[in-house]
């Protein structure tokens, strides 16, 4: 029987994992590293330090901006030279913190064993201000603040924790890695993150296209039950049908428990909350070893690398992408376009001195050949992209509606519920340009949702 | 076979006597009152249905008009003084004569100036262009190139410019209706003062980056050095983040600022032409201001 997956669209996109059997390595500090203040989805973060301030691993150099915000620490020791505005990977200026590196001073209190720390503490309040504390946002992506989502409205009851360890993009294969080498922290993650929201159980999503991440993952979590401990009951793994957008939060939520998100509402109305296999293993981080948020591990690949020089790297957060990029090989000539993030919903990278961030998760090199866009033609009508749209629109038509700013048209349309997965946009024969047009029709609908006076 | 025809005459042209004596009435007892000075004041409009005013179309404003009684806020930009005149007479009271505005683009970002720095090969349109990244120069600030602001004119006064890659405006085509303004996601194109016989200095950049970060972005930027504010002696010019701008309500257009921007950021246009010597800038433009 073939796995569970989501019931509407989707794209087979390739596969394209070249770089999974290269083990996670850890890269040696620049000279300068470069904090954004704005590495997290919500307002951004306010800096606590000035040029001249001494910093060590770990220190708090921003506090949140906002209820939707998070704490940011620094990656490195030292000394700041400035706080000013940057570029970031797009060319937008954002808020950074330029620290000069000097030797790998941590603050107290942090403990940097490897020992595996099994036994979930029992304080829900402990939990929640630890990941607060510590900047965890979700990985997956989004960057969103994981303890606002791990702490629902009291009216609310989270029936599912779903673990996302789908990735389902092409070439990425950062979350694959840590689920091959640390799937015993990702598990203790799932089981604090499961304590925090009053037990529910947990579901564990898994591609089919990695059955060594299953296996491991399998083995580590039989390893947990067997130890004796609690919190491990109702923790299980299912392995899904490989189709992308597999880990977009409401496709795993209908693949798991066959339920349906609907229209702008949230995961915890149907019981449900979602969270990627990294932001477990950085609340494992945060719970068992006091360790704030300052590393992530990011994929460096593409068709014109040779196998030798495709990388998993264990970055600091403000690594500028360009001293990664240098310590991998240099940027190889064939790339005509470097991304960051998968092939399907990556930004292309128009400034690669920009910092890494939290969610940074690749430096994907695409060839002239992969980028270039088709020459668009007419709509025919075939009907593709709606077949593919995994939210079950019809993207043809909404373009048309935005093309011709029909707003009211395009509510009743539903584009407010365009997850921008891309799966229209891969399937269009006539190389229309869909989603950008609808992302277009999107921010506008919503900015007039968003000034309507609340009921 | 004559008889039915006959018949069926007789039929219709009876019902349709009956059905249009109804028709006649009922018309009669739902009429709507309406104010007729609507209808006169939406003849006096241009008739474009540009949204220019603020309002769905010309009939809108018409509306608008009476039902406020007054021309306050109502302001036709593509009809201006001469048509809020017409309107005044309709409504029987004295219109407000406002200075004529022009679309200017605040951006020098032209292709000598300011060097691509990546290849964009996406949709063409500065909308699209500005959700994915700050563009294809060095400049997150300026103008994007790809004409939304064109497409957005209703009166063919905008066109881009080949060589520089800048939208260039017809100062006697543009009707200053704003529709330029806000289909430009950088915001870049303002609605300023036409000017006497369409002098006017202004800024034009938008960079509010630091003096070096803008510079290198682009050679015709403002870095935000003040000379312009010290030079100014009508306190016209102000500088905030980074960025010089100069209040068309207090420029007296005498030009000194033009020439101590050492990046020429600063656009003086429809100036005569100087024959003998311009050396003297002071001196001659108080005669500018004299002749204005």
């Amino acid at each position: 029987m073939a796995n569970r997956t989501f019931s509407i669209g989707g794209s087979h996109t390739a596969d394209k994992k070249l770089s999974k059997d290269c083990a996670i390595e850890v890269l040696p500090m620049p000279s300068t590293v470069y904090v954004s203040m704005n590495q997290h989805l919500g307002a951004p973060a306010k800096p606590l330090v000035a040029a001249g301030d001494t910093v060590k691993v770990g220190q708090v150099i921003g506090e949140p901006g906002g209820f939707i915000s998070a704490f940011v620490h620094s990656p490195a020791s030292g000394t700041v030279k400035s706080v000013a505005p940057r570029k970031d990977l797009a060319g937008n200026s954002t808020l950074c913190v330029e620290i000069a590196v000097e030797g790998d001073e941590w603050v107290e209190g942090v403990d940097l064993s490897d020992t595996l720390v099994k036994a979930v503490p029992e304080d829900r309040a402990f939990i929640l201000d630890r990941i607060r504390l510590n900047g965890v946002v979700g990985l997956g992506g989004a960057t969103f603040p994981a303890h606002v989502k791990l702490n629902p409205a009291p009216d609310k009851k989270a029936e599912c924790l779903i673990l996302n360890g789908s990735e389902c993009e092409p070439y990425l294969t950062s979350d694959y890695r840590m689920m091959l080498e640390h799937p015993s922290e990702i598990i203790v993650g799932a089981a604090i993150m499961r304590r925090a929201l009053g037990g529910c159980r947990c579901v564990i999503g898994i591609e089919d296209n990695k059955p060594e991440a299953v296996a491991s993952m399998t083995k580590a979590l039989d390893e947990l039950k067997a130890s004796g401990l609690e919190g491990y009951e109702d923790i299980s793994i299912l392995p899904l049908m490989k189709k992308y957008p597999q880990g977009g939060e409401k496709q795993l939520i209908n693949a798991v428990m066959g339920r349906e998100v609907k229209s702008l509402g949230l995961p915890i109305d149907v019981g449900a909350v979602v969270q990627n296999v990294m932001t477990a293993f950085a609340t494992y981080e945060a719970v068992q070893k006091n360790k704030p948020l300052v590393s992530n591990v990011l994929t460096v690949t593409g068709d014109c690398l040779p196998i030798e020089k495709q990388h998993n790297y264990k970055f600091r957060i403000g690594m500028p992408l360009s001293y990664i990029a240098e310590y991998a090989g240099g940027v190889p000539e064939e790339a005509a376009k470097i991304v960051s993030g998968g092939p399907m919903m990556g930004k292309a990278i128009a400034n690669l001195d920009a910092p890494t961030v939290k969610g940074s998760s690749s430096l994907l090199y695409l060839t002239e050949d992969q980028t270039r866009r088709g020459k668009e033609s007419d709509c025919i009508r075939c009907g593709r992209c709606t077949e593919a749209c995994p939210m079950g629109l019809e993207p043809f038509l909404l373009v048309k509606l935005a093309r011709n700013a029909m707003m009211d048209e395009l509510e009743a349309n539903a584009v407010q519920d365009c997850i921008e997965c891309g799966c229209c946009l891969y399937s269009c024969p006539a190389y229309i340009p869909l989603l950008d047009i609808i992302r277009i029709g999107k921010g506008d609908v919503m900015k007039i949702i968003k000034s309507r006076p609340r009921k | 076979m004559v008889g039915t025809i006959i018949w069926t005459v007789i039929i219709l042209t009876v019902l349709g006597t009956a059905l249009a004596v109804v028709l006649f009435l009922v018309a009669r007892k739902f009429r709507v009152e309406e104010d007729s000075r609507i209808d006169e004041i939406e003849k006096t409009m241009p008739g474009a249905n540009c949204g220019g005013c603020g309002f769905a179309g010309c009939r809108a404003f018409a509306e608008s008009c009476v039902r406020e009684g007054n021309l306050d806020k109502n302001f036709c930009p593509v009809g201006g003084n001469e048509t809020m005149k017409k309107v005044a007479s309709v409504l029987g009271i004295e219109a407000v004569a406002k200075a004529p505005l022009v679309a200017v683009v605040r951006c020098n970002g032209s292709c000598a100036n300011r060097p691509l720095v990546n290849d964009y090969d996406g949709v063409k349109s500065c909308r699209v262009k500005a959700t994915l990244y700050s563009g294809d120069t060095g400049c997150p600030f300026g103008c994007l190139g790809c004409g939304d602001c064109v497409s957005a004119c209703a009166f063919g006064a905008l066109s881009m410019d080949p060589e520089t890659g800048l939208p260039v405006v017809d100062q006697d085509k543009c009707t200053g209706c704003g529709a330029c303004a806000k289909a430009c996601p950088k915001n870049i194109i303002e609605l300023r003062p036409k000017g006497p016989r369409g002098m006017r200095v202004f800024v034009s950049c938008m960079n509010k980056d630091k003096g070096a970060v803008a510079r290198k972005a682009c050679s015709a930027a403002c870095i935000g050095c003040g000379k312009c504010a010290k030079v100014c002696a009508q306190e016209a010019i102000v500088v905030a983040d980074n960025l010089a701008y100069i209040d068309p309500a207090k420029c007296k257009l005498c030009k000194k600022c033009v020439a101590e921007c050492p990046t020429g950021a600063i656009h003086a246009v429809n100036f005569p032409v100087l024959k003998p010597k311009p050396a003297p800038v002071a001196e001659e433009s108080k005669e500018d201001v004299n002749n204005g």
